[in-house]
């Protein structure tokens, strides 16, 4: 189907390749999962497919490309539409009209598609997705789920028999990158559609995927079975990392399967050792929320919630989209609306001691370089020059002063207005939704630098619908729903037991309440 | 699938160069926006020629919100004729959008179309005459179909503004820093005071119509001598817009391309060159 | 077309919006009418015509309600034309309505503000108030009855670009008011103390435009690359006749309706009288020709630009009977106004402020004419959001 041969490619101004001499084939009808670092050069090699890069992003490509045979080389992007269907990761921002049904059929308004055709083509798309019902609805109207299968449906349209999505889920919640999971299962199951998708939550696509390629540091790929490549490229879900230390052969990708091969470690190993205890909210000490009530307009999001979260502990929340998370934590900061209730931290009045991290950090970015907006962060808070980059340091030791902070990666960003938010130092930190973009080896450095928060005597409260990390980063789990807490505990009574927030290994390991890799292997005994 | 190795020397080689976001305006398309911008004007200038003749100054404002939309179109033809590449239609659009977008967020004082003006000038200024030409027509007509104001103002101000923009494209391209700025906040107050004569012109002649047999004092009078109805022309200017709106106009362009003009224009300049 | 008469006028009724084209003409044909007069029973018929036709056939999508504020443009404008001349004088006469003080002259050649207000001076005012507020009201008709998207859609293949610029543009516009309530959100998380002053405005303003306008950028980067990996982008090289064409035939036309607007507005070029009669009708205006033939070098230009494109149209608007009904009684109601005009009666569409206005048959025929979309075409379709109001018989 595809093949891609002695493939290389450096961007302008580069001084290294990004990709260095790729050879790739793939198969008809193959689920193929591209893995690798941030900035690996994931995107390079999928938009290398349809010749994006460089027709569009420039720079120099040297390597044969064939499609079915043939030598698409050198052929531009439009030429390619209907062999090559490309989705991309914020699926609002490729969207150019504005309807549902519209967005369908532009691919096939650009390729003069004949309009009879067309509209069968559409009807066919709208019931293959499933989306009938949403025909004629605005696009910024729906769902993060329903959009991206738009996104999908508008390039399916054009029938390609390669489809290419460079990131489809990093910007959903978990339900909505199901639906879209399954929604690429079905394509290659059914329609015999071959997919390269590439991926930060592998965990999420690796059940569905026949093979891995991976993108290497030094810009070489590698393909393969999943077991033997994902480590390579940094990022296990953690039903293999188990399998792998525990050395289980085959490795088990799925939770079926792992849990299979561990019968035996659940009869042999006796519960985890008991937790310390959460300390009791001491009075006029940490944060205390009271009867926060929030509505916008006639909808409550947030109705009525008590909250003590004392200092030095990292609280999560966690419940679906729409469940009030948010608007809870700009409640709590006081830039967000508040009907009722009172945020007090260390007795006092709430506003000013508290600092909240957006869901997405770059709005609060405005001057041209890093150290530009530390100085501005120092001169606001009145320390002396040079600490906010200092602290900015401590967090991420290699981002460079001068550059723009837009071209930052996602994870230094973070830190960036994270250090930013600390330059007063507040007592309470709030995050929202930090882990979004954020590859395995990110996630990692924000469970330490939260760590580290906390140590300092920091209150940390995050919104996050990634339980794998809030496994590892927090000690207590508060559940949303509607606007009211409907759980709150330490972190392995509310997680492990249920079915729906459990992490792999708890589902593994059930009924015993192991929650995380490192945990389970220290219990068996094993060196981690 | 069989595989086959070609030896390294024999693989194509695609070496693109980094693209710029603008339009040409060079050759027929040059030709084409210097005939349509002078006949334009002249048209617009329609209450200082026009002959006593009874109807005429009656039907010359209609006849003029038909044709001169249609030279406007047949403008953005020529400019298109090439094909604009997506990434420059991607910008104008996203512009277009941003200038009707920011116009209630800079909130009390700034009345209108200040905001478009000083994105503009800078769009105009970073990305060329062509363009600015562009966006000074899509921004007007993009902000009237979201408000639903399309009126027999539009092609009027539409040509106004494209004027200000392609005006700012062709500031000298060599001036940088503060020597930029200073072009820049020159521009923005004459073609603040520009614009608004030119609107004043579209609607002199029909708020200040001359009333038969005796006209007032800054009626435009349909076949007086061209001095005559510009010293009319000029009263009525003063007092209804140039005194007023217009000054206000031309110090939120000034402060506007203070403050904000230099971080814009990175913005802009980061955006025209793409990695 | 299967079926009897019935059968067909049945079909005729299916609710469906109309081609924007088709509204876009009626509207200007009754603006190009109304303003051609200052007879106010006229001005007042054509505005109720215009009234009853968008309160019948109007949409529920958010443009229909964009019609009040037409309304109220309108009535604005007859103010504005009034107070023009109660406060800078002109069309002496009459009546004194009441007696002002007249203030000192300002300008060279007797500007002076205020004086006595006489009824002549009123009453031109708001005669022509009047043509003015009831054109905008015929174009706010075609703003509230036409879909702008569709209108978009049906742009000739010459403008397909322009046409995406401003589809594209609606589409961000929606994104970015989000995005600007985000960032002006997200600035307050900064701790930024309470301050005055330029510098701290400056920060303000800068806080909020500068993410906005990377965000925007950004985003237009990621769509440019949807667009081309979805086929966007025009077939390559046009060939060096085919722009020699277009050019001139672009160029020639400008001139030609340059100078063909001159030629009629000053009557430069001698009448021309194509009929053995002294009658106006019989004698036309050779610039009128001059246009004409600009009109064509634009249509043949457009075609030109637009021929080397490829591309369809989902579901496209078709010009059907319901569509040329509408679009043709709008130009009749202007030719009727026009052969008024030019025939002997044509003292009523000008009446002087001294005596009562009066209509003839023919006169009464315009608005009639302009009248029929409102029961030839389709009721539109409506999108649901309103649809019990709606059916209950309630367009606000």
């Amino acid at each position: 189907m595809l093949s891609i041969q002695h493939l290389t490619v450096r961007y302008p101004g580069a001084e290294r390749d990004t990709l260095s001499d790729v050879c790739l084939e793939l198969p008809e009808g193959e689920l193929a999962l591209v893995v690798g670092r941030t900035g690996s050069g994931k995107s390079t090699l999928l938009g290398s497919v349809n010749n994006l890069v460089p027709r569009f992003t420039a720079g120099r490509r040297v390597g044969r490309i064939l499609l079915d045979g043939a030598d698409v080389t050198l052929a531009s992007p439009r030429e390619l539409a209907d062999r090559v269907g490309r989705v991309g990761q914020d699926p609002l921002a490729g969207f150019v009209t504005d309807t549902v049904e519209e967005e369908l059929a532009y691919g096939m308004e650009q390729l003069g598609v004949a309009p009879e055709r067309m509209r069968v083509r559409v009807e066919e798309t709208l019931d293959l997705l499933g989306i009938a019902h949403l025909r004629s609805r605005a696009l910024t109207t729906l769902s993060g789920g329903e959009q991206q299968r738009v996104a999908i449906g508008s390039v399916l349209t054009l029938q390609p028999r390669l489809l290419v999505l460079d990131e489809p889920t990093s910007a959903l919640d978990p339900v909505a990158a199901e639906e879209v999971v399954a929604l690429l299962r079905r394509l290659v199951h059914d329609l015999g559609t071959t997919v390269l998708v590439a991926e930060h939550r592998v965990e999420r696509v690796v059940e569905a995927c026949d093979r891995v390629v991976a993108v290497l540091p030094d810009g070489r790929v590698r393909d393969g079975a999943p077991a033997d490549l994902l480590p390579e490229a940094g990022s296990v879900p953690p039903v293999l990392e188990l399998g792998r230390r525990l050395g289980w052969a085959p490795v088990p990708l799925h939770v079926r399967d792992a849990r299979r091969r561990a019968a035996g470690l659940r009869s042999r190993l006796g519960p985890p050792p008991a937790d310390p205890p959460l300390p009791a909210p001491v009075a006029d000490q940490g944060l205390d929320a009271r009867g926060v009530l929030v509505r916008h307009g006639r909808q409550v999001a947030v109705a009525g919630v008590d909250l003590a979260v004392p200092r030095g502990q990292v609280c999560a929340l966690v419940g679906r989209n729409g469940s009030g998370k948010s608007s809870l934590l700009w409640a709590l900061h006081g830039a967000g609306p508040r009907q009722a209730g009172t945020v007090r931290v260390d007795g006092r009045p709430g506003r000013g001691q508290v600092a909240l991290v957006p869901q997405t950090p770059a709005d609060l970015l405005y001057l041209e370089t890093v150290a530009e907006e530390c100085a501005d962060a120092d001169e606001q808070a009145g320390l002396p020059a040079g600490s906010t980059l200092a602290a900015l340091a401590e967090l991420v030791p290699d981002v460079d002063p001068g550059q723009h902070p837009r071209d930052l990666s996602e994870g230094q960003k973070l830190a960036l207005v994270l250090a930013l938010q600390l330059a007063g130092s507040p007592p309470v930190v709030l995050l929202d939704e930090p882990t979004r973009g954020l590859d395995a080896a990110a996630k990692a450095t924000l469970t330490r630098q939260v760590a580290e928060l906390a140590r300092r005597g920091h209150v940390v409260v995050l919104a996050s619908h990634d339980v794998e990390f809030v496994a590892r980063t927090c000690s207590r789990v508060v559940v949303l729903a509607d606007g009211e807490v409907v759980g709150d505990g330490p972190v392995r009574d509310v997680l492990a037991d249920s079915p729906l927030l459990a992490t792999q290994v708890a589902r593994v390991m059930s009924p015993l309440r192991y929650l995380t890799v490192a945990e389970l292997l220290t219990a068996a005994g094993s060196p981690s | 699938m069989s595989r086959q190795t070609p030896a390294p020397q024999d693989l194509p080689v695609l070496d693109v160069g980094v693209g710029t976001v603008g339009v040409r305006l060079r050759g027929w398309s040059a030709l084409v926006v210097a005939v349509a911008s002078a006949v334009a004007l002249a048209l617009l200038l329609w209450p200082f020629w026009l002959p006593a003749r009874s109807g005429a100054a009656a039907d010359a404002p209609w006849l003029l919100a038909l044709l001169l939309p249609l030279v406007v179109l047949l403008v953005l033809a020529q400019l298109t004729e090439h094909g604009l590449d997506s990434r420059t239609l991607a910008v104008l659009g996203v512009l277009s959008a941003l200038n009707a977008a920011l116009r209630p967020t800079l909130g009390a004082g700034t009345a209108g179309v200040e905001s478009v003006f000083f994105t503009l000038v800078l769009a105009g200024r970073v990305f060329g005459p062509a363009f600015g030409f562009l966006l000074g027509c899509t921004s007007l007509f993009a902000s009237a179909l979201l408000t639903a104001g399309v009126g027999p103002w539009l092609p009027f101000q539409m040509v106004a503004a494209a004027w200000v923009g392609m005006g700012a494209g062709l500031l000298p391209r060599r001036a940088r820093g503060r020597a930029e700025l200073a072009w820049l906040v020159g521009y923005g107050v004459v073609s603040a005071y520009a614009f608004g004569l030119l609107m004043s012109l579209w609607s002199w002649p029909l708020v200040a119509q001359a009333a038969p047999g005796a006209p007032g004092p800054l009626d435009h009078l349909p076949g007086a001598p061209a001095a005559e109805n510009l010293r009319r022309f000029a009263a009525y200017a003063l007092i209804t817009s140039t005194a007023g709106w217009d000054t206000g106009r031309a110090v939120t362009n000034t402060v506007a391309l203070l403050l904000l003009g230099p971080a814009v224009l990175a913005v802009l300049r980061r955006a025209g060159r793409v990695r | 077309m299967p079926g009897t008469l019935r059968d067909r006028w049945s079909l005729a009724r299916v609710p469906r919006s109309l081609h924007p084209a088709a509204w876009w003409g009626w509207s200007l044909g009754t603006a190009a009418a109304a303003s051609q007069t200052t007879n106010p029973l006229l001005l007042v018929l054509l505005v109720a015509v215009v009234v009853a036709v968008v309160s019948l056939r109007r949409g529920d999508g958010p443009w229909a309600s964009s019609f009040r504020l037409y309304l109220l443009l309108a009535v604005f404008l007859v103010v504005v034309r009034v107070l023009y001349r109660v406060l800078l004088g002109g069309g002496e006469g009459g009546a004194v309505l009441l007696p002002l003080p007249e203030l000192p002259a300002l300008w060279p050649g007797g500007l002076r503000l205020l004086g006595d207000v006489t009824s002549d001076a009123v009453l031109q005012g708001l005669q022509d108030g009047l043509r003015l507020g009831a054109v905008v009201v015929c174009v706010g008709a075609a703003n509230a009855l036409a879909n702008p998207k569709r209108l978009l859609a049906a742009v000739p293949g010459a403008l397909y670009e322009v046409g995406a610029v401003l589809v594209v543009a609606v589409t961000v516009f929606a994104q970015l008011a989000d995005s600007v309530l985000r960032v002006r959100r997200a600035r307050l998380l900064r701790a930024t103390p309470a301050g005055r002053g330029v510098r701290h405005r400056h920060r303000v303003v800068r806080a909020v435009v500068v993410p906005v306008l990377t965000d925007a950028l950004d985003r237009s980067l990621q769509l440019a690359a949807s667009m081309d990996a979805r086929g966007y982008g025009r077939q390559a090289g046009t060939s060096r006749g085919r722009r020699l064409v277009t050019g001139t035939l672009l160029v020639t036309s400008v001139v030609l309706l340059g100078y063909g607007a001159f030629a009629v507005l000053s009557a430069a070029l001698p009448t021309w009288r194509w009929y053995p009669a002294e009658a106006a009708w019989a004698q036309l205006d050779p610039g009128l020709l001059v246009l004409l033939a600009g009109l064509a070098a634009a249509a043949l230009g457009f075609r030109s630009a637009g021929r080397a494109v490829v591309r369809t149209r989902h579901r496209p608007d078709r010009m059907r009977a319901a569509e040329w009904t509408t679009l043709l009684s709008g130009l009749a109601c202007f030719a009727v106004v026009q052969l008024v005009a030019r025939g002997p009666e044509a003292g009523v569409l000008l009446p002087g402020v001294r005596a009562w206005p009066s209509l003839t048959p023919a006169l009464v025929l315009a608005p009639v004419l302009a009248l029929l979309p409102a029961l030839l075409t389709p009721p539109p379709a409506l999108t649901g959001a309103q649809l019990p109001r709606a059916a209950a018989g309630g367009l606000s």
